[in-house]
């Protein structure tokens, strides 16, 4: 698990653990860790929290057979854990309402991917975390998209393992034929991504998909694999040669930029109250010119002189379409 | 100086404790007996700060779906001293058939990714926990997906917590296409992504009718009161989902776009033409649907040069407006504004 568990976390996890253990009588703790996706380490701690615990019992004192036990042996020994006493629990915990809320949420978005994901499976599912959730389920929802047509096809590489070529435009307007490990398909809201070995490149690259068009599927193996390649949660790469511009901006707008401040941004008091002035690095400023347009009045460039005139150039090329 | 519990430690044996006790324990019972509550407490003295940590215990229970239950003394009612508390374990225990094949597990398991941030990335977690508890393993047939749904905005998981709590809630917010930020005061309903984007669906209680806001113009943040509603019946969010693509649908933009340019890869997914019309010089014209004028004015500026929107005329006026002002704003330093 990637962030360290809260409390909430790690009670949710005791609970779960006890009915897993009931369950699966004798299992060696790799196992159970890998199962949960904790580390080693951490289902030990857990196991030895289980086997201390239970209820105060009758006479308000902890005794014996008011706690959970263990085999010791084989658990200092083997690294194996046997439940061998169980009490007030042994089933797992019903979902929250908001719990069975993010997964329903997380089902309505992934029902734009094409395969298994038809109508009847995510009522089904639907139905049973529902059922299986301690209170109606909050209302939370997210409108399935289209998926791109080229998903299928680019899966179907990735499945198969082969290379791919297509021709790629990139957001300067030009265009090239790229040879590519196909690695991962991302998608983030509407927006679907490949991430690639770039054999031409060398290296790992982010692609949009409806920037991609002639996808041919080769018969050659991929080089290069997930596992051996690691793949940044960031779908964008920064790089050395990056343009570094002073922007400023309106307090209410800074939700709106997203990836353009990734955490850590350098940022000050703007010039007047409710202004905010940051410090961003862009690839280049054809992404810039139209994040700036899309927030009039929200962002302006400060500088260097030629962000601003491209800012400025692009805005006037715009409203020479409406001189008539 | 008692030894130290884990917050986790006091936090199960509560709930132990709890399942555990058919007819429920009162709040003494509970702080002199359990652990992690037991090695602090004060016979005959002051346990305020204790109660208190009792208090938020039972919160943060309940937040995981926990049915912590609340009984009045039969004999006196509102005597919070008598109060008993209990986790009745047919309500706690995961109902029998609820079972999922491994198939289904694994679309479970990729749902929960969708969320990486925020506090719905928080309970899928937990989501994932109890559903591994039943065992089943995955399988690999999703691997080579990494889908994501962005939740950048910070008004969300204060909302989503007045959602669950029904609590009316108060913020500032910017109309698209205004500047100037108007406090509104709501009953919190439904929390929807439509188009890429978050909306409140909400019921405006100075206007006096249901309205729909955007997560990314609320400014500053959500304040929760101690004012409690009745959520509306029906699934607010199905409902507000479907008002949202009502309006996207009833609305008619045209827009000629540069063939080969950004705006049309952007555009051109949401085009309602069946095959491909030609615009004015050499262009390719595009019909796309519109939930707000004014917002879909703030993206089509940004294709500057290559998308003129040929109607409605409020669309067109609105894309001039904006680079108008993006011009002005970015005048060569010096120079007058």
């Amino acid at each position: 698990m990637a962030n360290p568990m809260q409390a909430q976390d790690k009670l949710t996890f005791l609970l779960s653990l006890v009915p897993y253990l009931i369950e699966h009588d004798g299992v060696d703790v790799p196992e159970a860790a890998a199962h949960f996706g904790v580390s080693d380490d951490e289902m030990r701690a857990a196991v030895r929290l289980i086997a201390v615990s239970g209820i105060p019992g009758d006479s308000s004192a902890y005794q014996p057979d008011d706690l959970f036990d263990i085999n010791w042996d084989a658990f200092e020994e083997d690294d194996r854990i046997e439940l061998t006493h169980a009490v007030a629990i042994d089933d797992s915990p019903r979902f929250s309402a908001r719990e069975a809320a993010a997964l329903l949420a997380g089902l309505q978005y992934l029902s734009a991917l094409p395969e298994n994901l038809d109508r009847a499976t995510i009522a089904s599912l639907s139905r049973k975390l529902a059922s299986g959730a301690s209170a109606a389920p909050s209302p939370v929802a997210v409108a399935a998209g289209a998926a791109a047509s080229l998903v299928a096809p680019l899966r179907a590489a990735l499945i198969a393992g082969v290379r791919i070529e297509f021709d790629y435009r990139t957001a300067r307007g030009d265009s090239e034929r790229r040879i590519v490990d196909p690695l991962r398909i991302d998608s983030e809201d509407q927006n679907w991504y490949l991430r690639a070995w770039d054999h031409g490149r060398e290296a790992v690259r982010t692609f949009r998909l409806d920037r991609m068009s002639s996808l041919t599927t080769t018969d050659q193996p991929i080089s290069r694999t997930g596992r051996d390649v690691a793949l940044p949660d960031s779908l964008f790469e920064t790089s050395p040669d990056d343009l570094t511009v002073r922007i400023e901006v309106s307090d209410s707008a800074l939700p709106l930029l997203g990836d353009f401040l990734p955490d850590g941004t350098r940022t000050s008091k703007g010039s007047i109250r409710g202004l905010t002035d940051a410090t961003v690095r862009v690839g280049h400023y054809h992404g810039l010119k139209r994040l700036v347009a899309s927030l009039p009045g929200l962002v302006t460039v400060l500088g260097p002189a030629d962000a601003r005139a491209t800012v400025a150039d692009w805005a006037r090329e715009g409203l020479s379409q409406y001189d008539d | 100086m008692a030894e130290a519990v884990p917050a986790e430690e006091r936090l199960f044996s509560l709930v132990l404790a709890l399942v555990a006790t058919e007819h429920g324990l009162t709040k003494a019972d509970i702080l002199s007996s359990v652990q992690g509550y037991r090695q602090r407490y004060q016979p005959g003295g002051d346990n305020a700060t204790l109660e208190r940590q009792f208090e938020r215990d039972k919160d943060d229970i309940r937040d995981l779906g926990v049915p912590l239950e609340t009984l009045e003394s039969p004999l006196e009612v509102g005597n919070n001293h008598l109060l008993r508390y209990r986790i009745p374990k047919g309500a706690y225990d995961l109902p029998g058939e609820v079972v999922f094949t491994a198939e289904e597990t694994t679309l479970l398991n990729l749902a929960a990714e969708v969320w990486r941030e925020g506090s719905l990335s928080s309970e899928s977690r937990r989501a994932l926990l109890k559903l591994r508890s039943l065992g089943v393993d995955v399988d690999d047939t999703t691997i080579g997906y990494a889908p994501r749904v962005r939740v950048r905005e910070p008004a969300f998981d204060a909302l989503a917590e007045a959602i669950s709590r029904h609590l009316v809630v108060r913020f500032d917010y910017v109309k698209p296409g205004e500047t100037a930020a108007v406090t509104r005061s709501v009953e919190p309903w439904a929390l929807v992504k439509h188009e890429g984007r978050w909306h409140l669906s909400a019921f405006d209680l100075d206007r006096g009718a249901k309205r729909t806001f955007l997560l990314s113009r609320i400014v500053g943040t959500v304040t929760k009161t101690r004012t409690t509603f009745t959520p509306p019946d029906g699934d607010p969010a199905e409902e507000a989902l479907a008002d949202l693509q009502r309006v996207f649908d009833s609305g008619q933009v045209i827009v000629d776009v540069v063939p080969g340019s950004d705006a049309e890869l952007r555009l051109e997914g949401r085009d309602r033409r069946t095959g491909i019309e030609a615009g004015e010089g050499g262009r390719r014209r595009l019909v796309i649907g519109c939930s707000d004028p004014a917002l879909l004015a703030d993206e089509l500026a940004s294709y500057g040069p290559e998308a003129k929107v040929v109607s409605p005329e409020s669309v067109r006026a609105g894309v001039i407006e904006r680079l108008r002002r993006v011009a002005r704003s970015h005048v060569p330093v010096g120079e007058a504004r």
